[in-house]
């Protein structure tokens, strides 16, 4: 038969075993588990995309903003395997950044940016 | 080969005309800021008549995305101008810059209505090219330097970067329409 002291001492060690479970769980975590996804924008201007080449983290949000009164676009350059469609003014657009990317503006062909993964 | 010779050679002609006009306004007195407004409105109303010459008469995606783009942002432009303009309180005023620049467009669009189908599209965006650099010439040098309003300024101001992106993009597909 146990005693009221020895249950106590039990339930206490084993409070303690979890409490040092846990501490070294979160020692030994991942830095890129705890890494919270930035939102980075890019402004449209002037026929430019503000900043032109962007290095972000695997993950982060890329907004682009049309400034301009011209419509806009974000379109992939090599193949436009994706597009955001014609933004008007004070328009906005978000991309999830999972690799680099390279793109332009369907609309005025010359605007070009880049989007690169930091290593 | 002959009328196309000739054809090059008025091309030519008029730009030179058009371009000497430009810059003999620089030597007769500074335009107003209301002749100002008047040379924008027209000077981006002459592209957006071109570009519906194009849609009409292209049918090359390429030249026709392009005269679309050219109608849309030209026409903002000139959106933004009569916003100005109405803000101020001003009225855009006739003077000898817009009436020399109408005078060559309805040389041009009788060129670009009668050109052959088969001429029409390199006609057309060579026109754009050359077109973009006169009117970038007399924006950078002459409609910025002489106007007054800094909100006519900060327009004319905007619309540069427009006007070399437009010109970069008909020397894109000045490019592929001659291969
Ligand atoms: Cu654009």
């Amino acid at each position: 038969m146990q005693t009221h002291k020895s249950l106590v001492s039990k339930y206490l060690l084993t409070l303690a075993v979890m409490i040092c479970f846990l501490v070294i769980l979160m020692g030994f975590k991942n830095p890129e588990d705890t890494y919270k996804p930035t939102r980075h924008t890019v402004t449209i201007f002037k026929m430019k995309f503000n900043p032109e080449n962007l290095v972000v983290n695997k993950g982060d949000t890329v907004v682009w903003i049309n400034k301009d009164f011209y419509q806009h676009d974000v379109t992939e350059l090599t193949s436009k395997k994706w597009t955001s469609k014609p933004l008007n003014q004070g328009e906005s657009w978000s991309k999830v950044i999972t690799e680099d990317i390279k793109y332009y503006c369907d609309l005025h062909k010359v605007m070009k940016g880049t989007i690169t993964i930091a290593k | 080969m002959k009328t196309k010779m000739n054809y090059k050679l008025i091309v030519i002609c008029t730009l030179v005309m058009g371009i000497s006009s430009l810059m003999m306004a620089q030597d007769t007195p500074p335009l107003t800021d209301p002749e100002i407004a008047s040379v924008a409105v027209v000077a981006n109303q002459i592209d957006i008549d071109y570009g519906k010459v194009a849609i009409k008469r292209s049918k090359n995606k390429e030249v026709t995305d392009f005269a679309n783009r050219m109608i849309e942002d030209h026409s903002a432009v000139i959106k933004q101008a009569v916003a100005l303009v109405t803000k101020l309180g001003v009225t855009p005023k006739d003077n000898a810059v817009s009436q020399s620049l109408m005078t060559q467009s309805k040389e041009t669009l009788k060129k670009l209505n009668s050109v052959s189908k088969m001429d029409f599209d390199k006609t057309y965006i060579d026109n754009e090219v050359a077109y973009h650099e006169a009117v970038i010439g007399a924006v950078k040098n002459v409609l910025i330097p002489q106007a007054q309003n800094s909100e006519l300024k900060d327009l004319l101001e905007a619309v540069l970067p427009a006007l070399e992106a437009h010109l970069g993009h008909a020397k894109m597909a000045q490019t592929k329409i001659s291969k």
